[in-house]
């Protein structure tokens, strides 16, 4: 399809982060990047656990080893957990919110049909002394569509998804801010890199893999469960880093566009983390190296300890902002991050291994 | 809903003055909206040395030619000006230190997208992750000093060139409509711009002078000034006023309601209505069957309370259409609430028409 070849970065990040999803109810934006994998990818399928996999087939000989990439597709919402009185709605999250950045933000409620509404806050004219001094938990938050109770009740059962409603916004430097940056950049960057790998053909198989459920927070579960599936013999994640901002320390964070920012740590194989810098010394690309002194928190954790053990390696895209409703990333890096990959897995050899044979 | 022999409520005007910005001190934007639904209905349209917006409008000849009483000047008011922020630094990483002007509450800032100046620049308020905050950290309100806007600059220069200090920035909330309720920014006081706007597109039953104040936010500025100007027999103040309404709250303090009608007030913080012009608006409401509810009490206060002590004084009253989340990026009202605002105060000019005070 043509449409893939004249959309840009920007555009796919403006439209695959409005795709709702949060952990355990991706089937509307799996169902939306079957149709955008299957622009670029040779095989599009689907797993049993919801995860889209998009393959390009490598030029070696058969049986050729096999590199996966993950960027998880799900991000982080809300639940309706009940109906009050007045037809007002409590919520509990899906994945961990900030509950100081809810107050006044609309969401949308996905119920058939979908509902505005807007997380209620006291005006200050009715607030009680020292009210603006506490943070309101999300507990006490409520939800408010301006319907009345009855339609509420009929419409929007327990159980129902909930999403921060925010269109992307758009900032100097080509920066853009939206819910579901974390980590459909991600996934940006897996469509990218499978239209770099068709034409650029590797010598590996590469499954491209939009996972489900990273941000329910008990396991990378679409990582793992594809992993076992594909038993890969290498897996790479993509996924969001804490961008520059004030309040962080460094060592936290990497710039807005800096480039790729390269994971060093347990869940990295030093091999992997060597030739990807590599990579990016060939294409004369700026890199950070993040260190991930505990582990990366992405499907990479998940990924390497599946089957008998995986290399893994994690690119990360510099984002502001992390799970609020303006989760910004400069394009820019996205591109990046996708020429790096595209380099590295065309450049690798069907000799790689990393088991190290000592006798 | 029926105007009832009343002009229409002009929804149109509610949601472009919504979507248009306005801070107090910089209300230019609305006020040359208001001022071209206005300009080929009133007799006379001047910008008082505020800034303020102010229209004169006569009952029709044949009605003054009839020869009866020509009834009192009303001055019918409402504010133009909205909360918002002003930047105030720009930091040399090119972030945007800000302060609020009017009452918001710190608590909705983190997080949230602002429209910054004239033009279509956007703006994001930082807040840490999650993940890098202190647990201890997520007990405490961010102060909103401490807060900053992301606009996306590299350096000093570029936000300075785009964001000179001084700019005001508004939420960046689109007008929106579903059954009758409408969402929107700054419904507080854009709602009671709206209905005074409706009013003022037939010729009245009494002189009308229509006041779209300035500065109402910061202090009920510019009606202060606007009332000596003016000069009225008698003063009514629109409003977009604060719902009480929340889950699990005691009863006496969910009212207002969005939807039941607009609210009367009895007193606020800045004024006692004047109890015979506040009858005649009840029984009004009354004979027109415009259901009504009671303000608050003692909470708040309005552009009214500065009118009412103006000159020798000026009777008056403030009639609102109830909002929830007023000083909130999102505000709901009901638009049936608007038109009976409007029914509300035609027939009331009626009456005052035939018998003041």
């Amino acid at each position: 399809m043509v449409e893939s070849a004249v959309r840009t970065s920007a555009d796919w990040l403006r439209y695959i982060t409005s795709l709702p999803g949060v952990p355990g109810q991706e089937d509307a934006v799996a169902r939306e990047l079957m149709k955008a994998f299957g622009t670029v990818a040779d095989k599009v399928e689907r797993d049993r656990m919801g995860s889209v996999y998009g393959w390009i087939h490598g030029v070696g000989k058969a049986p050729r080893p096999r590199a996966l990439l993950a960027a998880h597709m799900d991000k982080i919402g809300f639940l309706v957990r009940a109906i009050e009185p007045g037809g007002y709605l409590r919520v509990t999250e899906v994945g961990g919110f900030d509950s100081r950045t809810l107050p006044g933000k609309e969401v949308m409620i996905h119920s058939r049909p979908p509902m505005v509404a807007v997380f209620a806050t006291r005006p200050p004219h009715l607030q009680k002394k020292g009210e603006a001094d506490r943070p309101i938990q999300l507990e006490d938050l409520y939800l408010d569509t301006g319907r009345g109770e009855g339609e509420v009740r009929r419409k929007v059962p327990v159980g129902t998804m909930v999403t921060l409603r925010q269109s992307p916004v758009q900032l100097l430097g080509d920066r853009l801010a939206a819910p579901g940056m974390d980590d459909r950049a991600g996934v940006v960057v897996l469509l990218r890199t499978l239209e770099l790998l068709r034409s650029k053909r590797p010598s590996w198989d590469v499954v491209a893999v939009a996972t489900v459920e990273e941000e329910f927070g008990v396991v990378c579960l679409g990582a793992r469960t594809a992993a076992e599936n594909l038993c890969p013999d290498l897996g790479i994640a993509i996924d969001v880093s804490h961008g520059d901002m004030p309040g962080a320390r460094d060592g936290d964070t990497v710039p807005l566009g800096s480039g790729p920012a390269l994971s060093i740590g347990g869940n990295i194989h030093p091999a992997i983390l060597e030739a990807l810098k590599a990579s990016a010394k060939a294409l004369s690309m700026p890199y950070r190296v993040e260190p991930c002194p505990t582990g990366s928190g992405t499907d990479a954790m998940d990924i390497q300890i599946s089957s008998s053990g995986v290399p893994t390696a994690v690119v990360g895209i510099p984002c502001r902002y992390m799970h609020t409703g303006v989760e910004t990333v400069e394009p820019r890096d996205v591109d990046r991050c996708a020429y790096l990959l595209a380099h590295y897995l065309s450049e690798l050899s069907l000799e790689w291994r990393s088991v190290e044979v000592l006798k | 809903m029926s105007a009832n022999g009343a002009p229409k409520f002009r929804e149109d005007i509610l949601e472009a003055i919504s979507n248009a910005p306005g801070v107090s001190g910089g209300e230019e934007a609305i006020r040359n909206l208001l001022a071209e639904y206005a300009r080929d209905k009133v007799d006379s349209l001047e910008v008082d040395p505020m800034g303020s917006l102010v229209a004169r409008i006569d009952p029709t000849p044949a009605r003054r030619k009839a020869g009866g009483r020509r009834g009192p000047h009303v001055m019918l008011c409402a504010h133009m000006d909205e909360v918002g922020i002003m930047v105030t630094a720009v930091e040399k990483e090119g972030r945007l230190r800000f302060r609020r002007v009017g009452g918001i509450d710190p608590r909705i800032l983190p997080g949230q997208v602002f429209r910054v100046g004239a033009g279509g620049l956007r703006g994001v308020v930082g807040a840490l992750p999650p993940h890098l905050t202190p647990r201890n950290e997520r007990d405490r309100v961010t102060a909103a000093d401490d807060l900053y806007l992301d606009i996306g600059a590299r350096s000093r220069e570029e936000a300075e060139e785009r964001v000179p200090v001084g700019t005001y920035a508004v939420f960046d909330t689109t007008y929106e409509a579903w059954g009758t309720t409408r969402k929107g920014k700054a419904f507080d006081d854009r709602a009671g711009c709206a209905v005074l706007a409706s009013l003022i597109q037939r010729r009245p039953p009494v002189p009308v002078t229509a006041v779209w104040s300035v500065q109402e936010e910061v202090g009920l500025r510019g009606a202060t000034a606007a009332a000596r100007r003016v000069q009225p027999d008698v003063a009514i103040v629109l409003e977009g006023t604060a719902s009480g309404e929340a889950p699990g709250a005691p009863p006496d303090e969910q009212s207002p309601f969005m939807g039941k009608g607009p609210a009367l007030t009895v007193h606020d913080r800045t004024l006692m209505v004047h109890a015979r012009l506040l009858s005649r608006i009840e029984e009004t409401a009354k004979r027109h069957k415009v259901p009504t509810q009671w303000k608050r009490p003692g909470v708040g206060g309005t552009d009214a309370g500065r009118i009412a002590i103006s000159g020798a004084g000026v009777p008056s009253a403030v009639v609102s259409v109830v909002c929830r989340y007023i000083h909130a990026p999102a505000a709901y009202l009901d638009v049936r609430d608007a038109q009976r605002t409007v029914t509300l105060i035609w027939h009331t000019l009626e009456t005052l028409r035939k018998e003041w005070p």
